[in-house]
């Protein structure tokens, strides 16, 4: 029998902790900069990856670490709470260019000193022509650089930082200890035939995976001296006792395996750190924590060891020291990137490895702790299956309620059968776990990038396919088409030039993405993360290189929904009841719906043709088949560790481009779905705003209808509830109903819920067109909050401001 | 004739589900919250919040419309074959609510939330207008959904004569009566109506083991008063048969619609109950020993 911890109240030393991250200005340290341009420069003759060795045992040596007044679980990333630690050798040319205007951005703003920027300056001098964007960038055809320097497709982020979008081995961490890694490198050291040429670069690995390791040991041992200072300095004999106890945990995990729980997550923590140390990659995330975890709380509780209040509080630190890890990103990369989140990902419930429901006691704990701190990180993720504890999905509503939009949902029952058809082994697949967001990939055995390679914008192929190729944003033809729209005879020709260009652009993805693999595996290739993925060591190569046991990617398509609304308006309105003539429709998206006349076929377009969304085949099949002729050409790609050791090394298409639907939206002229040029278009695999007019059963059909199979890397869904449609026992009971019915009937991949505030409310009420789709619990059902009078819409918000 | 399918719908019975709205009822409350609902042909609705003054309505020929400024002039009385304004105006100010629908085209909407249904309880519910005024086509309806095995629910005023609820007896359905008042004049003035029939039917009903809830509107001026309700809750616990009665507070968010359809609203102003104004009559019908709550 499971017990519910129920809401316990944040403690004094917790909310002081949460507070003082929360209002921390995000500032930029140049520790870690300097060391490794120091560590660089002095060993220039060095191979890559013993370079990157010595330079990250030279940070972890002599950066500054602190412990906090109250801190139960320490680690810091740089010298102060959210300073955003600098990596030069990914690219650094942008921070002397943005510096200035850092503070001022409109999102994501970064406040840094006069001296740090002198600092950085000549930081960047050093590495002109020496940092992976100039050097992928070389790689690329002048082709490839113009594809992305017109935006069709944006691969910024992944030369302007590390991969990451992984989860290491944490089973295998807590299992054996530093030491344990340590013996295997040594063990497979032994055996390196450095009479082979292959044996040489091994040799190399091996060498810097026990100057890595090391380092990390020292630095775990650099806290335990440094909670054995303050302890000897406190004049608080409880937190002198903490101290010691601080001290005492980093000496044991610094060699060894984890005695306890809160040993345990000290370790998880110091991981969690070091691999965003080592590189500045996003999505790194901690896997399946309530399944590693549980034996030590288990022990513990049994024990007497350990109450549950305690092992929450130890959870609430690691949540607020997740959240105080940071990443700095060029303006361009932000953008894509709103909020600057990290998405250190959570993962619990789902099924053990015998298909049993996973979910435990420290499943509830995670929930509850999560709930509790309400922050951005970790991103938490359930995974649900048809056999998953009722209580447990009811106490996921409780949550969601909250309203800040966790935990999302992804779908075993979609996922596993997937992953199993993609060939990977029954235990693993029953193992996975959230990546980053929505993504999902096998925990210490997959590579990187299960999603986040390219991103690639499908309505400017969409846009090019009507003039011939041309894409009139940037003026290029890129790919000569079969013809022009204006003369076009039938709709089929139209879908022919789609298919026409979207393979050639399918293509561009892939050679845009391995020329960025081949620089990244060159140049800044990861030591530590290799080390904790399966089988690095024993291969005794790298990720990049191919050492771990799976290899499956995928980019990262943006504007599905307004695919899907184009095609059907112009096969409807244009082929089908003639309302609209080529050219007219022409005339009418170059213009940006300009005049009556123009804003006339806006309208037509938006309100005489079907939209994804509203379980109308019409489009939503249409739409499917659009995308999986990008899909179906993707599937022929390899990845570049193809026939190098892993399994799979292939492609699989993706929709959780995060917020990459403003900007990508930016660079998009009007489109024929009636969307005005520059806006915004459609976020992930959710509809566009305001046009699924029939709320959430009919979205979720569309939506699966999607060929979801082999959307590997994510369908991502957006669903707004206002808190009054959940408040009430029987409507959560309600949601979850029609969740189990999305999941297990409809193999839904995942789902999320955006409880919306009263700020919402009052955007709906000013822009209804946009809102269409949002609904609210009014007296005792449910509305479509557009549809309301002005009054009725002004004593909802009233209302909603109280709940919130 | 429908005016409305609407998916997810989650307190017109158990569960999650679909109901289709007829259009046209014998009764014309004066609070009606679906005043479209009320005739039983097409009616034209114009919202000029919408109106783009496009100008493709008045291509159309009519007697009845004009252009004012910014927006369009309807005159209501003269309004006939509104259906000629189906799909004309792009920026939807003006639409037809109604529609014809065969039974296979209505089956098929309710088939697509079909799995929604599964879980919890959920099905089909039949609302208007008075579903029950439609003729033959609801029995056609309700003997393939028996067949399919989805639930259904009615929500009904029992203003109908007693063959057209005699015809859906045995079919497993879930009455949700309206019981709007039991004094014949009130009933008269505020809904057009006889109560007589009403009572009496639902005296019918409930001697017929039929699953039936009661529900009452709870309208100021009409039956919002503690005499009145006491009557109305002391009628239902002398059915014997009913076990539960929901209390359902005014609202007037259907007022945009009245303009919408160039009608009067009486109810206009008025402003809408909150539960805790209710809460002195679910206390009397649980000490009756009646199951009470407040909203569907």
């Amino acid at each position: 029998m499971i017990e519910i911890v129920k809401s316990v109240k944040v403690s004094e030393r917790i909310s002081g902790l949460r507070e003082k991250v929360l209002s921390t200005k995000p500032t930029v340290c140049t520790e870690r900069a300097r060391f490794y341009t120091e560590a660089y420069a002095q060993n220039e003759d060095k191979p890559i990856i013993i370079k990157r060795a010595i330079a990250l045992e030279k940070t972890l040596l002599g950066m500054t670490i602190f412990i906090d007044e109250g801190e139960l679980i320490v680690g810091n990333q740089s010298s102060k709470h959210r300073a955003a630690p600098i990596f030069p050798e990914y690219a650094v040319d942008w921070l002397p260019e943005e510096m200035d205007s850092l503070d001022k951005r409109s999102g994501d703003a970064f406040f840094i000193t006069d001296e740090h920027k002198k600092e950085l300056v000549e930081i960047a001098a050093w590495w002109k022509g020496k940092v992976l964007y100039d050097k992928g960038r070389a790689l690329m055809s002048q082709e490839l650089r113009d594809l992305q320097d017109s935006s069709i497709i944006k691969a910024t982020g992944n030369l302007t930082s590390g991969d990451a979008h992984i989860a290491v081995d944490f089973y295998k961490i807590l299992e054996v200890g530093l030491n344990g890694y340590l013996d295997e490198v040594s063990l497979f050291h032994k055996q390196v035939k450095r009479y082979e040429q292959d044996g040489v670069r091994k040799d190399h690995f091996y060498t810097a995976l026990s100057i890595s390791i090391k380092a990390f040991q020292s630095f775990i041992l650099r806290f335990q001296e440094l909670a054995l200072q303050q302890a000897e300095t406190s004049n608080n004999t409880a937190r002198t006792a903490e101290l010691l106890t601080i001290s005492n945990n980093c000496k044991v995990i610094a060699e060894k395996a984890p005695e306890n729980f809160y040993q345990a997550l000290q370790l998880v923590y110091f991981v969690q750190l070091i691999l965003q140390i080592e590189s500045n990659g996003h999505s790194v995330s901690l896997g399946r924590m309530d399944q590693y975890l549980y034996p030590f709380y288990k022990n513990d509780i049994l024990a007497g060891n350990l109450t549950e209040e305690f092992a929450s509080e130890l959870l609430e630190s690691t949540w607020i020291k997740l959240l105080s890890v940071n990443k700095i990103r060029p303006w361009s990369h932000t953008r894509f990137s709103a909020g600057g989140p990290l998405y250190q990902n959570v993962t619990i419930g789902g099924q053990t490895t015998e298909g049993l429901d996973a979910v435990n006691e420290l499943s509830f704990l995670i929930l509850h702790s999560v709930g509790k701190m309400k922050l951005t990180q970790p991103n938490l993720s359930v995974r649900f299956h048809q056999n998953i504890s009722e209580t447990f999905m009811k106490e996921c509503i409780r949550i969601i309620e909250k309203g800040f939009g966790m935990p999302a949902f992804n779908n075993d029952e979609i996922v596993i059968p997937g992953l199993i058809n993609l060939g990977v082994e029954k235990d693993d697949a029953y193992n996975y776990s959230a990546i980053g967001c929505i993504e999902i990939a096998v925990p210490g055995k997959w590579g990187y990038r299960c999603t986040g390679m390219s991103f690639l914008n499908l309505m400017r192929v969409m846009l090019a396919s009507m003039y011939d190729g041309l894409d009139k944003f940037s003026g290029k033809t890129f790919y000569k088409g079969i013809g022009n729209f204006a003369d076009f005879n039938s709709f089929d020709e139209l879908y022919k030039a789609w298919q026409h260009q979207i393979k050639f652009y399918a293509q561009k993805t892939v050679e845009i993405d391995t020329a960025v693999d081949t620089a990244i595996e060159e140049y800044v290739p990861d030591i530590l993360c290799s080390a904790f993925v399966d089988s690095c060591i024993s291969r005794g190569k790298t990720i990049k290189e191919g050492g771990s046991k799976y290899d499956f990617v995928s980019g990262l398509q943006v504007g599905i929904a307004n695919l899907g609304n184009s095609l059907a308006a112009i096969k409807k309105l244009v082929f089908e009841e003639k309302k609209i003539t080529q050219h007219e429709l022409l005339h009418a998206i170059e213009s940006d719906f300009e005049g009556k006349e123009g804003e006339k076929i806006r309208y037509m377009l938006l309100n005489f043709a079907p939209k994804y969304g509203n379980d109308d085949d019409y489009v939503d099949l249409l739409l499917r088949d659009a995308y999986l002729d990008f899909i179906l050409e993707l599937e022929k790609y390899h990845t570049t560790r193809y026939n190098r050791g892993p399994i799979g090394c292939r492609y699989y298409a993706g929709t959780s481009s995060i917020s990459a639907n403003v900007p990508s939206g930016s660079v998009v002229p009007a489109t024929p779905d009636g969307r005005k040029a520059f806006t915004p278009v459609a976020e992930g695999s959710s509809p566009s705003s305001g046009s699924d007019v029939l709320g959430p059963t009919a979205v979720f059909k569309s939506v699966s209808k999607l060929p979801t199979e082999k959307i590997m890397g994510g369908v991502l869904l957006n669903q707004k509830l206002t808190p009054a449609t959940i408040s009430s026992d029987a409507d959560k009971d309600k949601l979850v109903s029609i969740l189990r019915t999305f999941f297990t009937d409809l193999k839904g991949w995942h789902v999320q819920y955006n409880i919306v505030s009263r700020e919402t409310l009052l955007a709906a009420k000013r822009d209804p067109e946009k809102y269409r789709d949002l609904i609210v619990r009014v007296a005792g059902y449910c509305a479509f909050f557009t549809n309301l009078s002005p009054d009725t819409q002004d004593d909802i918000i009233a209302r909603t401001e109280q709940t919130l | 004739m429908i005016f409305n399918i609407q998916r997810f719908s989650t307190h017109d019975g158990p569960g999650i589900r679909t109901v289709i709205f007829y259009k046209g009822c014998p009764l014309h409350c004066d609070w009606c919250s679906n005043p479209e609902s009320q005739a039983f042909g097409y009616s034209l609705m114009y919202d000029r919040q919408l109106c783009k003054s496009f100008g493709d309505c008045l291509k159309q020929e009519s007697n009845y419309l004009s252009a004012g400024e910014n927006r369009i002039l309807v005159d209501w009385v003269s309004v006939t074959k509104p259906e000629k304004f189906k799909n004309i105006c792009a920026a939807r100010a003006l639409t037809v609510s109604g529609e014809e629908k065969s039974i296979g085209e209505i089956i098929e909407e309710i088939e697509k939330d079909r799995s929604f249904f599964e879980q919890g309880d959920g099905g089909v519910t039949f609302s208007g207008g008075e579903p029950l005024s439609q003729g033959p086509e609801l029995d056609v309806l309700l003997l393939e959904l028996n067949k399919l095995k989805i639930g259904v629910a009615i929500e009904t005023s029992l203003y109908v004569p007693w063959e057209n609820i005699e015809r859906c007896l045995g079919r497993n359905i879930n009455f949700l009566v309206d019981l709007k008042h039991t004094d014949s004049d009130k009933f008269k003035i505020f809904t057009g109506g006889n109560a007589d029939l009403v009572l009496s039917n639902i005296k019918k009903l409930a001697a017929s083991n039929e699953n039936m809830t009661i529900r009452v509107p709870v309208i100021p001026e009409f039956n919002h008063t503690f005499q009145e309700m006491k009557k109305i809750i002391d009628f239902t616990v002398a059915l014997k048969t009913v076990r539960e009665i929901h209390f359902l507070p005014f609202h007037n968010f259907g007022s945009a619609k009245y303009e919408m359809l160039g009608m009067d609203y009486k109810y206009s102003g008025i402003r809408n109950l909150v539960a805790d104004e209710l809460d002195e009559y679910v206390v009397y019908a649980e000490s009756v020993g009646l199951i009470a709550k407040i909203g569907g």
